[in-house]
């Protein structure tokens, strides 16, 4: 089997700080491989440990955190690494790195699988594996919780989704997208980092490839400004909090909210 | 500016007709089966529906874009839900336009670049301003356009045809009790400061005093399994008049799932805890006291246990 994953690396947008003008300082931001990246190299990597796989790992951009996710996946235990060449990656519109990475699963499969993280941490959009999908015109499984290899040529993913559980049941090659609920990632022992470091990594021009690699032109990217009321009632001791209990319930009533 | 709207509930036709009407123009909507077709009729001139089974994304997003080859929206729709997202990635890669997430506002007029999008970005911490070409395809983040009533008069109702699902489907509905969080008006959150599965009875008991429903945040339910299903970006978002959060510490993707809340109420004992930027009304103070306090002023109304 063939299975190629799609990563990023992903700013830890808890850690994220603003210019007084409300400019995001993304440049001071821990930046690494996404956690739901992660759990879909896993569960390829657990594929390819029970039914014997290649793993190939994919991504979009030449930063050094780009060059870095493919050393992270090699480390998990992917086989080879593809890395499309883009400056000012993070401008990147999703529909552009989806069909690069489907000219990658073109260019380089035919893969049985094409995985990719439900939803990145810092955009969280969770487009771009439907765009994979879409673009290579086959099933897609988007979200799963639970993912099996349940017969030559079929895949099995549970996901959560607003209404309940569903099943799904695709022919390969498919589409899925793994959630950072699917598993515990395995963290890569010294000897894995060490290996890592040595093997190649793929450089692709999307040029080559026939992909047009376009930007987002933002007019304006400033800090959410929360318009709330901000009351804060303190509670420090029982007395205390059935004084605030008294207050808040009274200030919900006022505002209508409570009956 | 044409647009056509993809909704699967009667909350969403009804807030995306808002946020349709906003921009001027014609509108319509694709639902899934007839009965919503119906109901949606009052809000749109017209109706696009498919008789399609439980969700599957690339047959319900084929079914979507026979509605649009038939209208030719400038501006597609989406309930920014997981489902939403599936099926605008789809679309939009099928109809090889762009696409945005999160919108909290949209503007759309004549000329070049004609969509301007307002989206939360950076889990919700940093908002963006863009402009796009039509066609584009945006997903709606939920409870930024209210829910619009009755236009006066029926919309035309047209069914499209669907191709059979990609993949075979078994569905399980979310099985709760009770009123379910993104119905309620009123919705308490239990987050990490509650210290045990039995502990969540505090929570259970808030909620009911409130006549509302419960929920959870992510690690209560993802790791501690303590409930089905959680409010964030990931799991439930949802807009009622009234959220309380009970012990959350407000990360970034959790306050995602409720920003769409009229009132945000935050009882927690650490005064820096992030959902107190974010408050309408907070508590400083231990919920284990704190709560049992709340419950003895309501319980005095009769409405509680």
């Amino acid at each position: 089997m063939k299975l190629l994953v799609a990563v990023k690396p992903t700013f830890d947008i808890g850690q994220l700080k603003f210019e007084k003008d409300g400019t995001p300082m993304l440049d001071a931001c821990p930046v690494s491989l996404g956690e739901a990246d992660k759990c879909a190299l896993e569960e390829a990597v657990r594929i390819k440990e029970r039914l014997g796989a290649t793993v190939a790992a994919a991504t979009v951009g030449s930063s050094e955190a780009h060059y870095k996710a493919i050393r992270d996946s090699y480390a998990m235990g992917a086989d080879e690494g593809y890395l499309v060449k883009a400056d000012d990656p993070w401008r990147l519109d999703a529909l552009s790195v989806a069909s690069a990475i489907a000219r990658v699963a073109e260019v380089t499969g035919p893969y049985d699988l094409v995985l990719a993280g439900s939803g990145a941490g810092d955009t969280h959009a969770s487009v771009t594996g439907p765009m994979i999908a879409g673009i290579l015109g086959i099933p897609l499984i988007a979200g799963v919780d639970r993912l099996e290899i349940t017969g030559p040529g079929a895949v099995t993913g549970t996901c959560k989704l607003e209404d309940g559980s569903y099943t799904y049941e695709a022919r390969t090659p498919a589409v899925v997208t793994v959630t950072s609920e699917a598993n515990a990632p395995r963290i890569p022992n010294l000897r894995a980092i060490l290996r890592s470091k040595g093997m190649q990594i793929r450089e692709m021009d999307a040029g080559e490839l026939g992909v047009d690699l376009r930007r987002l032109e933002p007019l304006r990217v400033g800090r959410y400004e929360v318009k709330r009321k901000g009351v804060i009632y303190k509670a420090e001791d029982q007395k205390g909090a059935a004084e605030a209990s008294a207050s808040l319930l009274a200030a919900l009533r006022s505002e209508g909210v409570l009956s | 500016m044409r647009v056509l709207a993809y909704a699967d509930s009667g909350s969403w036709a009804a807030q995306l007709a808002s946020a349709a009407d906003a921009q001027g123009g014609d509108a319509a909507v694709f639902v899934p089966g007839r009965e919503l077709a119906e109901a949606a009729a009052d809000l749109y001139p017209e109706v696009y529906f498919s008789e399609l089974g439980p969700f599957e994304p690339v047959s319900y997003s084929a079914a979507f874009s026979e509605a649009a080859r038939s209208f030719k929206p400038d501006l597609a729709l989406f309930p920014c839900t997981n489902k939403g997202r599936s099926i605008a990635g789809l679309y939009s890669s099928a109809a090889g336009i762009r696409s945005a997430t999160d919108a909290i506002s949209l503007s759309a007029r004549a000329g070049d670049s004609p969509i301007t999008v307002r989206r939360l970005v950076y889990g919700g911490r940093a908002e963006a301003e863009f402009r796009m070409n039509a066609p584009a395809a945006v997903c709606m983040a939920q409870g930024s356009y209210p829910e619009r009533g009755p236009r006066g008069g029926r919309g035309g109702i047209h069914e499209v045809r669907a191709p059979g699902p990609a993949s075979s489907v078994d569905f399980r509905p979310r099985r709760g009790e009770g009123v379910q969080p993104d119905e309620a008006d009123v919705v308490v959150v239990a987050g990490r400061g509650i210290r045990s599965r039995e502990d969540l009875e505090l929570v259970k008991g808030l909620a009911r005093a409130l006549g509302g429903a419960w929920s959870v945040t992510r690690p209560l339910a993802a790791d501690q399994g303590w409930a089905d299903s959680w409010i964030g970006i990931s799991g439930l978002v949802v807009s009622p008049k009234l959220y309380i959060g009970v012990g959350v510490s407000g990360q970034p993707h959790h306050v995602m799932g409720a920003r769409g809340s009229r009132i945000i109420v935050a009882i927690n004992k650490d005064p820096g805890a992030p959902i107190f930027e974010e408050c309408d009304y907070g508590i400083v103070g231990d919920l284990y006291v704190v709560v049992p306090e709340l419950l003895k002023v309501l319980g005095g109304k009769g409405g509680g246990r």
